[in-house]
């Protein structure tokens, strides 16, 4: 189910070698290289930019959670802010009234996203599309109500300080640890999403995502199917908000805005919709954007001048340049990238051949 | 009474922001989740043509209309007519990109800070007296006659207009509308100036009375439940839907909790899309997928 | 090289060497310069910094210049977070400044105290280990301060009231406003004051009526409101739409002296620690002069709290002498009198328990329709702090 355009001399003989995740030795020795480099950043980069690598890597996880729902099993959801904040408090709560480590709360974390996943997935059983949508913005509101309640009646009006996960006496506060935690845990929810694509389960929702009633003639249980990316979706979500809740040792309610939802949509649209290396392209590059929007001022002399409005610009870029993806490249970066690979590997033909074409 | 007129007042509110959102929806099946941010661009050029027109408040009103209704009309010509074609969400998405566009674009040019568009035009606030010993101010009373001026002036366009029944067609069967020579791109045109005008009138009476700052595009994004209540394609549901939210939440705050007032609106709105996703009034439509 | 910036450059930064220079204070501040609040925070660091330009004009503290570097964080913690590493990593500050919201607090402190670097809150509200017992490394200048005001205010109506007092309060939806209104509503029947009422007000709120005809219905001659300035104004303007004839009290955030020439209302009473600028001190023409050189977008009248921080970071590194380090700091600090000039109603004195003040001082303004100007209505009132 490779869609990746390849060179020449590539050929597959049988299903193991379809569903492969890394086909050819070219793409393994790259996944090689990549680890090496993520891991050898630490070493040498200064603790912004090991911050930064931090924050880009949870943002992976979410995206790719995303992905799974909109891109793949294409149920929109504008809720993403309020699945994060919902790991994040479960694990602020159960930290503040319980005390309880971190194999207790993560879990448990994963379990509320689930719950909530099942809650607001269900609208998506009778409607679809804006309607969907539409639903699951009450999601963003219900849970920022939810939790400025608590942080209000139990007296944590400046939020709630969570202390690192400990094992055995040893607790996690060295960035650098947080750096290939955070990394490993990209790793897995990568690899996860990868597995649940190739199997049973990502043959039907790409079925949906196709065409419902066919699916359902199909014999696919297009009800159970959708709750299910749900479910995924949502637990993965709130596992990395309670990741983002131990990794800031902090929760509050206002780091999980309406804007923090629209960032995610945005991550998977400017990535490319219907692919994972995309949603890790769209996370990357909307971490990044502010940084780097705040060092293109920076270089102008000028530049200092609108320091006082850096929201404001960084806004306005940010809208500016998700309409011009919208717009002009709705496949995203990874559409970007597929024709960049196409053109090189097809060179000096322009297009494929008519007939008998690798796909 | 004065509860009576509270409800009154924020159903006045919530009516003239939703028929901002039916209007676009019913003609082009698109949802502009930027109508807050685009409302709010429309008290902020208040602010500037109250400036330009100083000593001339009904003239500086209309201008800031006027250049609602062009800003409305060239979002579309500029932006969502390239998107024909793609599906919706595409387009959701932009409106949605042009909302943080246009919050970040309105502090660049105005500041965060809240500004009082009734300063510069020389109006003040006075309140009147209703009979039961309620109080209404002169803005709120302006808003809830415009609201009613409003409906009855698109009743009667979509109804008897040529223009207005052209849209109707447009919203109801877009290939037929197009093959019987009805230029669609100008209809779509005319609808988001429409819709934009009619925000423009909500933010403009709402800065008036209590002030402008970036508050506003989120009640702009309250006010679509009741847009959704009452029917994304119907008029009379929206009045009808607003009524509904503006009820419940004045009602809750009044005899449960104020701070419900905030996410009142969406639970309506979960409530209403897991029994009559269509809403009240709506067509009952297939709900296309994505 | 002084590495100045209004940001992260990171391509400069990486470049230019670390900022380590000879003879300089350096010092780093993360605040809300953009972002909703920004309103709030933005005109007390413009202020800092003419501060901070004026004494390094001057020739800076015993010949040494104060380097300050901003940093934005937009009120978001991951942004302070990620400033204050950089501050205390790259930079290494001698004292880290914060004017943001109270959410970007802790993730800051932690920060601070691993780097063992003192945090000085000007301007952002003032944590609770700031009083005594006070935590080692955070101290405060801001003007405003939690369940102290609320005792003043209530005091004060106590006094002024002509008959038996019904009291309602507004605060806005945010933990902050909530728990002081909450305090106030404990406080109140202590004091004789019966309590009518509280509403507590989400911010993208249409009209606020529906909550004045709720704190008008119950029969209150008197308001409190302890919120962002949005919401006690916006309040007010309700309730007196509403014809109601009570008396209004509010605290004095920047925005206040404008305002109470915009509203000229009669019996709406502001209550603060900073003098307004229409007392004439020659304090004020010094402000009002240096905003006027360095050209700054801000009405002057907003700039009195970064002043006073500017003071407050002047008198500490002059204290410190040379040359300094964090620790150094944060033992100077522990010990340390600031005279404001004026500006608030003594100077702000800090102890080894108590880095608030030993003393908090109110004062209390309001618009005088028939002198169509600003008057004081009570004087500075001081509260021991303990």
């Amino acid at each position: 189910m490779s869609r990746r355009p390849h060179a020449s001399g590539y050929f597959r003989t049988d299903y193991g070698e379809d569903l492969a995740l890394l086909p050819t030795r070219l793409e393994r020795w790259a996944l090689v290289g990549l680890l090496v480099a993520l891991l050898g950043l630490p070493l040498v980069a200064s603790p912004f930019l090991i911050d930064l690598g931090a924050q880009v890597f949870l943002a992976v996880i979410g995206a790719l959670a995303l992905m799974l729902l909109t891109g793949y099993a294409g149920q929109v959801s504008l809720g993403h802010a309020g699945l994060l904040a919902a790991g994040a408090f479960t694990v602020g709560i159960l930290f503040k009234e319980f005390k309880a480590p971190f194999f207790v709360t993560l879990p448990a974390a994963a379990a509320v996203g689930a719950l909530l996943g099942v809650v607001f997935g269900l609208p998506s059983l009778r409607v679809r599309g804006l309607y969907l949508a539409v639903s699951t913005l009450a999601l963003n509101f219900l849970v920022a109500y939810l939790g400025g309640e608590y942080e209000t009646r139990r007296g944590f009006s400046t939020g709630i300080v969570v202390d690192p996960p400990s094992l055995a006496g040893v607790s996690l506060s060295n960035p650098k640890a947080w750096y290939v935690v955070l990394l490993a845990a990209a790793a897995g929810t990568l690899l996860l999403c990868a597995n649940l694509l190739r199997a049973r389960s990502g043959r039907a929702w790409a079925a949906i995502r196709a065409n419902e009633t066919v699916a359902e003639t199909l014999g696919i249980g297009v009800a159970s199917y959708k709750l299910l990316a749900f479910v995924w979706s949502s637990a993965l979500t709130a596992v990395a908000g309670a990741l983002f809740a131990y990794w800031r040792g902090f929760v509050s309610v206002e780091a999980f805005s309406l804007f923090l939802s629209i960032q995610y949509v945005a991550m998977i649209i400017i990535g490319g919709m219907g692919s994972l290396a995309g949603a890790i392209l769209g996370a990357l590059f909307v971490t990044l954007f502010p940084y780097a929007i705040e060092a293109a001022l920076g270089t102008f002399a000028r530049g200092t001048a609108y320091a006082g409005v850096l929201f404001a610009v960084n806004a306005a870029a940010f809208g500016a340049v998700m309409i011009a993806f919208l717009l002009l490249e709705p496949q995203g970066l990874i559409g970007l990238w597929r024709r960049l690979a196409t053109y090189f590997l097809l060179w000096p033909f322009r297009h494929r051949p008519a007939g008998g074409g690798r796909r | 009474m004065q509860l009576a007129v509270n409800i009154l007042v924020l159903t006045a509110i919530y009516a003239l922001i939703a028929c901002g959102y039916v209007l676009i929806y019913r003609v082009s099946r698109v949802l502009n989740l930027a109508h807050g941010e685009l409302m709010m661009l429309s008290a902020y050029l208040l602010l500037w043509t109250a400036s330009l027109f100083a000593g001339h408040p009904l003239t500086a009103i209309a201008a800031a209309l006027a250049l609602s209704a062009l800003v409305g009309g060239m979002v579309y010509l500029f932006l969502l007519r390239k998107l024909t074609g793609e599906m919706a969400l595409a387009a959701v998405l932009t409106t949605v990109a042009l909302g943080v566009l246009l919050r970040g674009a309105t502090v660049l040019v105005w500041s965060a800070q809240q500004q009082y568009p009734a300063q510069p035009l020389g109006a003040s606030n006075s309140a009147l007296a209703l009979p039961g010993g309620a109080r209404i101010s002169v803005w709120a009373a302006l808003l809830v006659a415009t609201t009613l001026a409003v409906y009855a002036a698109l009743f009667a366009f979509l109804h008897w207009g040529r223009w207005g029944m052209r849209m109707r067609a447009a919203g109801q069967n877009p290939l037929l509308a197009a093959q019987r020579g009805i230029n669609l791109h100008a209809i779509y045109a005319l609808a988001w100036s429409l819709s934009t005008l009619t925000g423009a009138l909500a933010g403009i009476l709402i800065a008036l009375d209590s002030g402008l700052g970036q508050t506003m595009a989120i009640i702009g994004l309250k006010a679509f439940p009741a847009a959704l209540v009452g029917g994304l394609d119907s008029l009379a549901g929206a009045l009808l839907g607003a009524l509904i939210v503006a009820s419940a939440e004045v009602m809750l705050i009044h005899f449960v909790d104020p701070l419900l007032s905030e996410v009142v609106p969406f639970l309506v709105l979960i409530v209403v899309l897991m029994n009559r996703p269509w809403g009240l009034f709506g067509t009952r439509e297939e709900l296309d997928r994505v | 090289m002084a590495c100045r910036m209004h940001g992260a450059a990171l391509a400069l930064c990486l470049l230019a060497a670390p900022a380590a220079a000879q003879d300089t204070y350096t010092i780093g501040l993360t605040g809300a310069l953009t972002g909703p609040p920004a309103s709030t925070y933005a005109p007390a660091v413009e202020a800092l910094r003419i501060y901070v330009d004026g004494l390094n004009a001057a020739g800076g503290i015993a010949g040494k210049k104060i380097n300050l570097i901003l940093q934005d964080d937009a009120a978001e913690p991951g942004k302070a977070t990620a400033n204050a590493k950089k501050l205390l990593g790259q930079d290494n500050v001698l004292l880290l400044l914060n004017a943001s919201l109270s959410s970007t607090f802790a993730p800051v402190l932690a920060e601070a105290k691993r780097a063992g670097v003192p945090v000085l809150f000007a301007s952002s509200v003032c944590p609770k280990e700031v009083y005594p017992p006070a935590e080692a490394l955070q101290f405060c200048s801001t003007a405003f301060a939690s369940t102290y005001d609320s005792r003043a205010t209530l005091g004060f109506i106590k006094d002024t009231a002509k008959e038996p007092v019904k009291i309602g309060f507004s605060a806005m939806a945010i933990p902050l406003s909530r728990a002081e209104m909450d305090f106030a509503e404990q406080q109140a029947p202590g004091l004789g004051m019966t309590v009518v009422g509280k509403e507590v007000i989400p911010p993208p709120t249409p009209d606020y009526t529906p909550f004045a005809t709720k704190l008008k219905d119950a029969g209150a001659n008197w308001v409190f409101s302890w919120a962002p300035w949005v919401t006690q104004v916006r309040t007010l303007e309700a309730l007196r739409r509403l014809d109601w004839k009570g008396d209004y009290i509010a605290w004095a955030h920047i925005e206040a002296e404008g305002e109470l020439a915009r509203l000229k209302d009669g019996s709406f009473y502001v209550i603060g620690a900073n003098a307004l600028f229409q007392d004439q001190l020659p304090i004020h023409k010094e402000i009002a002069e240096a905003a006027k050189k360095a050209r700054v977008a801000y009405p002057v009248e907003q700039l009195t709290e970064g002043w006073i921080a500017g003071m407050v970071v002047e008198a500490a590194l002059k204290a410190v002498g040379w040359p300094a380090t964090p620790e150094k700091l944060a033992a100077a600090m522990s010990t340390l009198k600031i005279d404001t000039k004026g500006l608030r109603g003594g100077p702000i004195e800090w102890t080894k328990d108590n880095h608030f003040r030993t003393q908090q001082y109110y004062r209390i303004y309001r618009w005088d329709t028939s002198k169509g100007a600003i008057v004081q209505v009570k004087d500075w009132t001081a509260f021991q702090v303990k």
